[in-house]
């Protein structure tokens, strides 16, 4: 069974992020990285899948350089093999060009099973699993807390809203995004660190798939941290006059009164 | 609770730049081995002390171990620990691959220890005996003994201890009573009472192997007839099923600290039906248990070390964020409070936390590497360093335990009213903390050790290599102008150690050995000082480096610059304390020596 686990890398979550000077992403030089914190759970479904279904782990990671540190990661915690997405200029941003680019990296490669974290820390779309499904022509479910392979399909429990939960079948291959804390997640072990360096990653460059990188379409304007809009007001006098103020304000000002 | 408790920086610093872990790779023995892995390996250490220790401190040492019927209930994270250090392959991570291990150099290994004492003390030591345990059957063991135990243990199955002490014998070991009695089946039939054995038994694990030292029946008197023993308190029978093997758990001890680290006392052959297995020869218990002593003692070096560490970093959080009085040339009374880390005795008592945790730490390392380096080497190499492991090793015991406390004590200082109670860690690491001037060899012992046999090993090669080493980094130091004036200081240093050496051997030579050892502690304490500003020196230098180079930048250009302010601080704060410890040994005055009156009335 061939199975691929998308993974992302952002920044730590303690960093201390500085904008970049055109406003549109973080200066990253100070900055480090690491694997996504909802991919971990992928992974570790994944592997666990792997296991019981004598099954085979691809990661596939796309960014530039740095992303080979957590391709390394994920290889360490048993992970089989990578492909790694060359993006050197993190050329979009758009969830949709970034599936399509993924999406054609993969599509010869006849995944069984393809699985993805809930989404990302760092922008937080959720959507790039769900395109790829779309693209490939998969069915795909999303917040997936079990699964259970059978013969040709797969049955996963979604959490729903409100404590309520779904229970569906999809014909493999499928795409699912695994819901956070559904399991153990993996650790590294020095075995699996000596043995990460022999594993193979694949490098594929993003500018070479024929996948227009720049539509236009979708256009990051600003990142900004947010602006301070709400404001204390103390208010002084004696008990009289406080309250007096009081349901002035909730008059004029909250018209709630 | 604090957020943190070691810094990667640091300790990868340390490992690469400083102690280069790198030049081992050379060797066969660690050749598959580079810098990216290892730095995977201590990445990865730091997240599983993050997920199965560090959230779990406070917790062990409030759910105190209990005792009852003879049953031991601990935190059940005890099980998780064992279970995934067993099955993660890092119990067995510094031994041969034939035998299921790793071959992970010392110098990365006692990281481990490091991080996770760091972490929660409570819960480190489980695994880490049964590693050492598991390192004598491997060493000494034969071969059915290794059959029956290693893989158990070496997977995190069953608990090892090391069973010593007894009530009558703790410093004095010759002096144990346990006895061993051969029968004809090839077993020993063990008897006695072992006392204050850590993690001799609780709920949930299979098995226990104690480590036991006993005197076989008709042995030689003292430690030449001391032998080593494997007794489990489960046996497997002829069915291959586990069967009750005679050790009791008698009771447990309720301590000042480390309360979720159980310490029981074992009644051994009650109902004299507790088998023994030897290990190795007849009367060389004592000699292979100093396989696991002496790595144990640089266990506990690094665990005060850990615990060290993790104190400042809680007491630099707090002292970030406290706010209190204002700055001694700011009395506008109208302005806020400023954050007490602002204030120079805070910072005093911050910059000795620091100086005492990273300096024990980077000796640590210093005697790891020696091990390293011995188990690669051959012929003189081998010897020398081997002489210096073994002078070190009571220093690097002792340091990061007796210094440890009080850099904790400062910790605690800074939280003020904060740091005695217990919404604040601070009062639970100055009680972890304490144990470890007491076991593995009390402080005193250590010093005895160092001043009665380690400086005089091998007609006194041991510490002329010292000197040696020393000598080395001093040479680097002086070319630094820099550095020049420190290493001026540490030349005069180790020249009043070389006196005060001297002014004891001449009282050897008297044949008064009581009043040449009278003044162990303090010769030890004197030399321990000298033997951390090597290191601090050894750290300046490397700093110096990359601060000349002029290539870093924010945070990091301030980690180097840290480094070289730290060195400072150690020399002009701590290290001029030799005078008045070498004023007191070479006094002449002998007043701790038992006289005709007691006079302590
Ligand atoms: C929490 C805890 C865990 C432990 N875990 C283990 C374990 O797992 N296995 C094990 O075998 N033991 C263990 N021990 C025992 C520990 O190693 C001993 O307590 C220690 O070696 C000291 O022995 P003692 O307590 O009998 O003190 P003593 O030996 O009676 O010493 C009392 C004092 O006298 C001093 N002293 C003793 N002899 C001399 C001398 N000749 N010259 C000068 N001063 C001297 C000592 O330095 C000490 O200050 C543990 C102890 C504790 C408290």
């Amino acid at each position: 069974m061939k199975i691929a686990i998308l993974l992302k890398q952002v920044p730590v979550k303690d960093a201390t992020l500085e904008l970049s000077g055109d406003n549109t992403w973080i200066d990253e030089d100070d900055v480090q990285f690491e694997i996504n914190d909802s991919d971990h759970y992928g992974l570790a479904e994944a592997l666990n899948i792997a296991k019981a279904n004598d099954g085979e782990v691809t990661v596939v990671t796309m960014g530039p350089d740095r992303v080979k540190d957590s391709i390394k990661q994920a290889l360490a915690k048993g992970a089989h093999k990578a492909i790694h997405i060359d993006d050197e200029e993190m050329s979009s941003t758009d969830p949709l060009t970034r599936a399509k680019v993924i999406a054609e990296a993969i599509k010869d490669e006849n995944f069984d099973l393809i699985l993805s974290g809930l989404q990302s820390d760092d922008f937080g779309y959720g959507q790039t699993g769900v395109l790829i499904a779309e693209i490939l022509g998969m069915p795909h479910a999303t917040l997936v807390v079990e699964t259970e392979i059978l013969e040709g399909k797969i049955k996963v429990k979604r959490e729903l809203e409100g404590g309520w939960f779904q229970n569906a079948e999809l014909p493999l291959p499928a795409l699912l995004s695994i819901q956070s804390g559904l399991t153990d997640i993996p650790y590294a072990t020095i075995k699996g660190i000596m043995m990460a360096k022999k594993k193979p990653v694949a490098e594929v460059d993003a500018d070479d798939l024929g996948v227009d990188l720049d539509t236009g379409a979708f256009k990051l304007q600003k990142i900004y941290t947010p602006v301070k809009s709400k404001e204390t007001v103390v208010l002084d006098g004696d008990a009289d006059s406080i309250v007096s103020q009081l349901i002035d304000k909730l008059k004029n000002e909250a018209k709630v009164l | 609770m604090a957020s943190e408790y070691v810094s990667l920086q640091n300790i990868k610093f340390l490992l690469h730049d400083v102690h280069r872990v790198e030049d081992l790779m050379q060797y066969p023995l660690y050749a598959d081995y580079d810098g990216d892995s290892i730095d995977m390996i201590i990445d990865t250490l730091k997240e599983l002390a993050d997920e199965y220790l560090f959230p779990y401190l406070e917790e062990c040492d409030r759910f105190e171990v209990q005792y009852e019927n003879g049953k031991v209930k601990v935190h059940p994270q005890i099980l998780k620990v064992m279970q995934m250090m067993g099955e993660n392959g890092w119990i067995g991570a510094p031994y041969p691959v034939e035998v299921g291990g790793m071959q992970l150099p010392h110098m990365v290994a006692i990281l481990n220890e490091y991080i996770f004492a760091a972490a929660n003390n409570n819960l480190n030591g489980y695994p880490s005996l049964t590693m050492g345990a598991a390192g004598l059957i491997i060493s000494f063991g034969n071969e059915e003994l290794i059959e029956t135990y290693l893989e158990k243990m070496l997977t995190g199955k069953w608990q090892g201890t090391m069973a010593l002490t007894e009530p009558q014998a703790g410093s004095s070991l010759s002096d144990i009573t346990t006895i061993a009695v051969p029968t004809y089946a090839g077993h020993y039939q063990i008897k006695g009472t072992k006392t204050f054995i850590s993690a001799g038994d609780y709920e949930g694990i299979e098995n226990v192997v104690h480590l036991t030292l006993a005197k076989i029946e008709g042995a030689p008197a003292g430690a030449k007839g001391i032998s080593l023993f494997v007794v489990p308190k489960s046996r497997v029978g002829a069915d291959g099923k586990l069967q009750p093997n005679g050790v009791a758990t008698a009771g447990i001890f309720h301590k000042l600290g480390q309360r979720g680290y159980v310490t029981t006392q074992l009644a051994l052959g009650d109902d004299d039906n507790c088998h023994g297995y030897l290990v190795g020869e007849p009367h060389h218990g004592l000699a292979y248990m100093f396989q696991m002593m002496n790595a144990s003692r640089i266990s506990v070096g690094s665990h005060g070390a850990g615990i060290a560490s993790a104190a400042y970093h809680a007491s630099l959080e707090f002292a970030r964020e406290r706010t209190q009085g204002r700055r001694w040339n700011d009395r506008d009374l109208t302005l806020p409070q400023t954050e007490i880390v602002n204030h120079p005795d805070i910072r005093r008592m911050l910059f000795m936390q620091k100086a005492i945790a990273e300096g024990g730490l980077s000796l640590v390392l210093q005697c790891t590497r020696y091990e390293d380096l011995h188990a690669v080497s051959d012929g003189e190499e081998k010897e020398k360093y081997y002489l210096l492991l073994e002078l070190l090793t009571p220093l690097v015991k002792t340091f990061p335990a007796d210094a440890g406390i009080q850099s904790v004590s400062h910790g605690l200082q800074v939280l003020g009213g904060s740091g005695f109670c217990e919404d604040y860690p601070l009062e639970q690491y100055y009680r972890d903390i304490r144990i470890m001037s007491i076991y593995e060899g009390t402080t005193g012992m250590q010093s005895l050790d160092l001043l009665g046999r380690k400086v005089q090993l091998n007609k006194g090669l041991a510490f002329k290599l010292f000197l040696g080493e020393m000598q080395q980094t001093m040479a680097e130091a002086a070319d630094m102008p820099e550095l020049q004036k420190y290493a001026g200081q540490l030349k005069s240093e180790v020249e009043k150690l070389v006196g005060v050496t001297k002014h004891l051997g001449k009282i050897a030579a008297t044949g008064d050995i009581e009043l040449f050892l009278a003044d162990a502690t303090p010769y030890q304490q004197m030399f321990s000082l000298v033997a951390i500003a090597w290191q601090w020196l050894k750290q300046g230098i490397t700093a110096n480096k990359v601060l000349q180079a002029q290539e870093k930048q924010g945070d990091d250009l301030k980690f180097y610059q840290s480094k070289l302010h730290t060195l400072k601080f150690f020399y002009v704060y701590e290290l001029p304390k030799t005078e008045a410890l070498a004023a007191a040994i070479t006094s002449g005055e002998n007043l701790t020596v038992l006289k005709d009156d007691d006079l302590l009335i």
